[in-house]
């Protein structure tokens, strides 16, 4: 096994960091750093009116990626139309039809994984700002390296060595009243996948061993998420409710 | 069917943080038996699935619902808004309530409205009002009078400052017995608020300083327990020299 430059190993993810309702005249916003890559999310909404094109009878979304320095131009284009898919897929567009809801990204710091980072940072300015959702998306990138082997939450300098990777995109892993034996018929829901990005050629079994990686270590991002859901609501909740 | 394992397993959710995605209930297991759910939560096909993040509370027997405190405004029937005039349409007025549709407020949904009488409510007009109509996809309607037609309070809010708050701070405020903060500073000031569920509030005073004071003390308070709320009004009161 290769070390990586930071020390990790090859399963390790960088540090995560989240913090949410930050910005004070957005309607939902949040903060997710993965090291020294550092996204901000707001989230606007849901407005009256959809614009042109949409469908009126689902609520759209309405993504703007704004980048740390530079003009905006057709990387940026395509990480708002990933990102839009996304979202569209984790809401539900039924509650309000014929509304707009607009998701601001700002980059603050791009070390690598930069499009999971946005992800993660998006779902939870979403949870804030009240938008109902089916489920939450955790996001996470994973390298194959040149001998088969996969290490995840790459850096900048690893994407650019690297042949090929990946970011994916997975539900989160909810908890449920129904018994193991009722849901054991089917697979349970964080073995869906929600998007897929991939760099560079890779063989089909790299790939799946990318996913089958990147699905275990979506389990820790998924708890940390909801630990950090659970300790904001139940200070304001305490608080409030004495 | 066996009723006390059904359940322990159902509501051991119940009072904790539940985020979008979790499964609340298996209906499966509960037949005969109506449930209600308000908001933040849907069915899905055989189970209950939650739609927003927040504490999942249940008043016994049967309603079930999430807590959670937003910036934004979902309309619901029955509920008491204050809302800003934004355009005066023939038969209605348009009004904004903080929710992802504009209100109409008809131009007769006044006590004793006719035709001859229309108020001439200007943009900007801030209004109290109750929310008559709520079906999700349409815009909600609202009206200044109560159930029986008489105006209780609805209508136009004069002079006073309103300053917006989160849903769940606005609950607080009218949740009864009466909110610590509101207590503590109604023993000192003679104060009127109106609180509107849509994350609105509306302070009027004899004094400006008084108005500000109030103000800032409901501000501070949404965090905070009851015994703090009332220490911290009184700090307040105290440095303005009322006490």
């Amino acid at each position: 096994m290769e070390d990586r430059t930071d020390g990790r190993n090859a399963n390790q993810l960088r540090p995560l960091g989240c913090s949410r309702t930050i910005l004070n005249r957005a309607h939902g916003s949040a903060r997710w750093s993965q090291g020294n890559t550092i996204v901000l999310a707001a989230v606007y909404g849901p407005k009256a009116g959809t614009k042109k094109g949409e469908n009126p009878e689902k609520a759209s979304f309405e993504v703007i990626w704004k980048p740390k320095t530079g003009q905006i131009g057709k990387q940026e284009r395509e990480y708002e139309m990933i990102l839009k898919r996304t979202l569209q897929s984790i809401c539900l567009v039924n509650v309000h039809p014929n509304t707009t809801t607009s998701v601001i990204v700002q980059v603050v710091g791009d070390d690598g994984s930069l499009l999971p980072c946005a992800i993660n940072a998006s779902c939870a300015a979403l949870v804030d700002a009240g938008i109902p959702m089916k489920h939450l998306a955790v996001s996470i990138s994973c390298g194959l390296m040149e001998e088969g082997s996969i290490i995840l939450d790459l850096t900048k300098s690893e994407e650019e060595k690297l042949k090929a990777f990946a970011y994916l995109v997975f539900p989160n892993s909810p908890l449920s009243v129904i018994d193991k034996v009722h849901s054991s018929k089917e697979e349970p829901i964080e073995h869906g996948i929600i998007t897929s990005v991939s760099y560079g050629a890779m063989p089909v079994s790299g790939y799946f061993d990318c996913l089958e990686r990147g699905r275990a270590a979506s389990a820790a991002i998924s708890e940390f998420l909801r630990r950090s859901l659970q300790k904001q609501s139940s200070e304001d909740a305490s608080r409030a409710a004495q | 069917m066996d009723v006390d394992t059904g359940n322990m397993t159902q509501t051991n959710l119940v009072d904790k943080v539940v985020v979008p995605g979790d499964v609340v209930l298996d209906l499966t297991k509960m037949e005969n038996q109506t449930i209600k759910l308000g908001s933040g939560l849907r069915q899905d096909c055989d189970y209950i699935s939650v739609m927003q993040a927040g504490k999942l509370r249940l008043s016994k027997p049967n309603k079930y619902w999430v807590e959670s405190s937003q910036k934004r405004y979902v309309h619901r029937l029955e509920d008491t808004v204050l809302g800003i005039v934004v355009e005066h349409r023939s038969d209605n007025f348009l009004v904004d309530i903080k929710a992802p549709n504009l209100a109409f407020l008809p131009v007769l949904a006044f006590e004793g409205g006719t035709r001859r009488n229309i108020p001439k409510f200007e943009t900007g007009t801030l209004i109290y009002a109750r929310v008559v109509k709520a079906n999700g996809i349409m815009n909600p309607e609202l009206s200044c009078t109560d159930a029986s037609g008489k105006a209780a309070e609805f209508g136009q809010l004069k002079n006073g400052y309103m300053f917006e708050t989160s849903t769940g701070l606005a609950r607080m405020l009218l949740s009864s017995p009466t909110c610590p903060v509101l207590e503590a500073l109604g023993k000192k000031i003679s104060f009127e608020t109106a609180v509107g569920l849509n994350g609105r509030v509306w302070v009027n005073a004899s004094s400006p300083d008084d108005v500000i004071l109030v103000s800032n003390a409901i501000m501070r308070s949404e965090f905070l327990s009851g015994t703090q709320q009332r220490i911290m009004a009184e700090k307040l009161l105290e440095r303005l020299q009322k006490s």
